[in-house]
């Protein structure tokens, strides 16, 4: 596997130049952050404003659906920060770019992960204000209390797994297919929007596909049934873990498949 | 196979399948799903060795295999059949320990972070093959005075014009002090001064720096200012692997000659008998043509190879007085097109 | 003659990518598909007003499908990537107005965005759904007036976005705003007597409700004919006010040299 320091070094330097390269027009730097971050907010306001009126979905608060929805922003962004590229695949493999990846002595998965560092300030704005506005109103509740902590930055981390190895097996599909957007709007676009709601809102076919198929499920809204509800128990986040550890692990595989007959075919 | 060899390469073969397009309705579905496809010879049955301190130009039309050679012998791709081997390992099964022994340039697209410094990519780069920063600053410091890296070190990569960007990637693809460089068309779309300073640096790596280089080009002035060997791929196969020198030699190509004479001449033949072009037989060598005739001067040809210089100049002394001579050498870039 | 052909032409150069595009309103479907299915979750435990669960069905479907009429622009109609280009300079100089030239070749691609994308989407969720359907020819007529007024709209809105780039140099985040307004302020999702009483004060003062709600509206039979006269409004000034952007834009290139 990858030695752990030189990944980090590689990172920082990213990061580094990312923030070098943007701060270079500050005022655009932050009025940009400030208009991403209020336009992801209008998403969650549109939600909130029906809750505002309505009460409830199917039980669950208007503090409740902002938990899912931050949980569902943070995790999306810590994959697509650190794993920018592997989200555009598509054009390495029509540009040809991936070979310049293969030239290099590391894995290709982590020369292409460490192609570019996206840094989505906005987006995480807006997912620590919603998730510390909610998580301060469940507590002063008493809904939640402070092992919710640990459990919510535990579920922060594997769901941004899940997210990665979903995105990463729908782009091993292009080895084969090359196209992979269509395909990508419905495992990730679609998949992460759908997530944002609690699942059993959705008919139950759908409600299967986002927990077995495109597992998006596990995210957020799985383990929210405990740490929000206390249903089912500790279980339901190993299990999330669990889940998160395996799709990652399965994902790999289709990668290096989808990579071998890459490099025997050279598509 | 010599046992010093540095590269070897032995039966290489790579088939691609090709997909056989359908037509009609929904027929990029079913293209998707079909099962009918044709297959390729990209390579066929290649085998040559390279000594260290070698300069090879690898050359041959478009499609002819060049790149899908150079894409096996870096690890890209694997060979459908054979073996390569670089310095002693094969690319093919540890892909990863052979890339930190070689520097791999392609012309068409950079190797270094679009949006970051040239200095922000080799720290990355650095990082990657595991090079300490003092030794970063050494190599670099050398590779400043073949370059002149200085002049753009920090600027972002997509601002670079493309010789700076070419001069760039080179040093990127030397960080780690490979012993070995493979370049797919390293000048290309170069004007001619940058053209001119990638090909003094290579020839220093090679020279001073005992690099071992293989080059594939559709520049025929990179192939003979640069390579002490030339292979030539065509559809496939290997059709010529020697130096340069023998490579006109076997090809043979006439030169040109027009002489004009000072006052009337007479052809050993009689022109208006003739048809042009006529071969005039000289000595046992072989024939000088005619291609042209008016009233002051002739163009003919002749192979050097056969008849020397000063052969034909005593034979056409013979048809007059000769008031002045211009030879044409045959053009490398015409020698190659005969051998495709 | 000239701005039909510009039109199809637009229309035809995104029929080679037809077959991704009908793969992708299977994504598409599944968006309005989940907003659907919050409004039916709602709807379990309240009234919906004077919609209930099949209005807001029909209404989420209707929108879901008119989105790709006057909700999904081509970006500041290309404008910001011919500035980008120094393409701009020459656009001007040709002997056809700015505006009705890019808003011809903008209607091929709604055009066709209508026939392979609203028309497909919608008859999905006519499968799925028990829909509303209007029972007048003149509830149809009066549908069609409203979208195409929409679409009007939308391309005024999308060239205002454009030609601004050319004093900012950076006129996403101005078509993310864009977007984000049509989420709150045009009913995507909620109809606009929902939300709170100063927004929805602040969107009549807007063009929003006329791109999603005014046509929803009418479409379901729920609003009046006569609220097209407030898109008939907005498209005149809006008119003028692109052709008043276009003579600065003239002057500013000028000044510039392209």
């Amino acid at each position: 596997m990858i030695p752990f320091k030189p990944w980090l070094k590689l990172y920082m330097i990213l990061i580094r130049s990312s923030l070098q390269s943007r701060m270079q027009y500050k005022f655009n730097f932050i009025l940009s952050t400030m208009l991403a971050a209020m336009i992801q907010i209008a998403e969650f306001l549109m939600v909130a404003l029906v809750l505002y009126k309505f009460g409830a979905i199917r039980g669950w608060t208007v503090y409740e659906l902002g938990y899912l929805f931050a949980i569902m922003t943070l995790s999306k962004t810590i994959y697509r920060s650190l794993a920018s590229d592997v989200h555009h695949l598509e054009n390495y493999l029509v540009e040809g770019q991936l070979d310049q990846l293969l030239t290099r002595p590391v894995p290709v998965l982590f020369a292409l992960m460490t192609q570019n560092f996206r840094l989505m300030l906005g987006e995480i704005l807006q997912g620590s204000f919603l998730l510390i506005w909610s998580m301060r109103h469940m507590m002063n509740s008493g809904q939640l209390h402070a092992m919710s902590i640990p459990y919510t930055l535990l579920m922060i981390l594997s769901g941004a797994t899940i997210l990665f190895a979903i995105g990463l097996a729908t782009a091993s599909a292009g080895f084969w297919t090359t196209r992979i957007q269509e395909l990508q709007t419905l495992t990730e676009d679609a998949a992460q929007t759908a997530a944002k709601y609690p699942l059993h809102i959705y008919p139950s076919w759908l409600k299967s596909f986002f927990l077995f198929v495109v597992p998006v499920g596990f995210v957020n809204y799985v383990p929210s049934l405990f740490i929000l509800h206390g249903e089912y128990g500790l279980w339901l986040l190993l299990i999330t873990v669990g889940v998160s550890l395996l799709l990652l692990i399965l994902s790999l595989q289709f990668w290096s498949y989808g990579l071998s007959k890459y490099q025997s075919t050279g598509s | 196979m010599s046992t010093e060899a540095i590269i070897e390469v032995h039966e290489l073969h790579k088939d691609f399948k090709l997909s056989v397009a359908k037509t009609g309705a929904f027929s990029g579905i079913r293209t998707l799903f079909s099962r009918d496809y044709r297959i390729r010879q990209a390579v066929h049955n290649i085998s040559f060795s390279i000594q260290p301190g070698e300069f090879i130009g690898y050359i041959g039309p478009n499609g002819a295999g060049k790149s899908t050679t150079i894409k096996m012998l870096s690890g890209i791709l694997h060979p459908t059949s054979g073996e390569v081997r670089i310095q002693g390992t094969s690319p093919g099964q540890h892909r990863r320990q052979v890339a930190a022994q070689l520097g791999v340039v392609f012309g068409q697209r950079s190797q270094l972070w679009w949006d970051l410094p040239v200095q922000d990519s080799y720290d990355i780069l650095a990082q990657m093959y595991s090079v300490t920063p003092q030794q970063l600053r050494q190599r670099i410091g050398t590779l400043n005075d073949l370059l002149g890296l200085e002049e753009f070190w920090k600027t972002p990569v997509r601002k670079l014009s493309l010789g700076q960007r070419m001069r760039a990637d080179v040093a990127a693809s030397l960080i780690h002090d490979p012993d070995i460089l493979f370049l797919d068309e390293p000048t290309i779309g170069l004007d001619i001064a940058a053209k001119r300073s990638i090909r003094v640096l290579l020839r220093s790596l090679n020279q001073e720096m005992g690099k071992t280089i293989l080059l594939t080009t559709h520049d025929m002035d990179d192939i003979e200012q640069l390579c002490n060997r030339v292979m030539v791929i065509n559809q496939g196969e290997l059709t010529y692997d020697g130096t340069v020198q023998q490579l006109r030699e076997r090809i043979g190509l006439p030169t040109l000659v027009r002489v004009i004479f000072q006052g009337p001449f007479q052809l050993p033949i009689n022109l208006s008998t003739t048809l042009l072009p006529f071969d005039i037989p000289v000595k046992d060598l072989g024939f000088i043509r005619i291609l042209e005739v008016d009233d002051r001067s002739v163009l003919v040809e002749a192979n050097r190879q056969e008849i020397k210089a000063m052969d034909m100049l005593r034979e056409l002394s013979t048809w007059g007085e000769v008031d002045d001579i211009h030879m044409n050498e045959p053009l490398f870039e015409d020698i190659i097109h005969t051998i495709y | 003659m000239l701005y039909f052909t510009l039109a199809s032409k637009a229309y035809v150069r995104n029929l080679q990518y037809r077959a991704a595009h009908l793969l992708h309103n299977v994504a598409s479907v599944l968006f309005g598909y989940m907003y659907a299915c919050i409004w039916i979750g709602i709807g379990e435990e309240t009234s919906l007003g004077a919609y209930g669960v099949q209005g807001m069905t029909s209404y989420i479907a209707f929108t879901q499908a008119s989105l790709w009429i006057s909700g999904f622009a081509t970006m500041g109609l290309g404008i910001p990537q011919s500035v980008r280009t120094g393409q701009i300079a020459l656009d001007l100089m040709r002997p056809v107005h700015l505006f009705p030239h890019l808003m011809s070749r903008e209607w091929g691609q709604i055009a066709y965005q209508f026939t392979y994308k609203s028309i497909p989407i919608y008859l999905i969720y006519f499968v799925l759904f028990d829909l509303k359907v209007p029972r007048h020819w003149s509830t149809w007529l009066a549908t069609c007036c409203a979208l195409i007024l929409a679409g009007y709209l939308s391309i005024c809105i999308n060239y205002v976005i454009g030609v601004t780039s050319i004093w900012t140099t950076e006129s996403n985040w101005l078509y993310w705003t864009h977007h984000a307004l049509i989420n709150l302020l045009a009913g995507f999702f909620i109809p606009i007597e929902w939300l709170p009483h100063w927004m929805q004060s602040l969107c009549w003062f807007m063009p929003y409700p006329y791109l999603l709600y005014v046509p929803t509206r009418i479409y379901l039979e729920l609003g009046a004919i006569h609220s097209l006269i407030g898109s008939l409004i907005w498209c005149v000034l809006l008119t003028l006010f692109c052709i008043y952007l276009t003579k600065r834009l003239r002057l500013k290139v000028e000044v510039q040299g392209g």
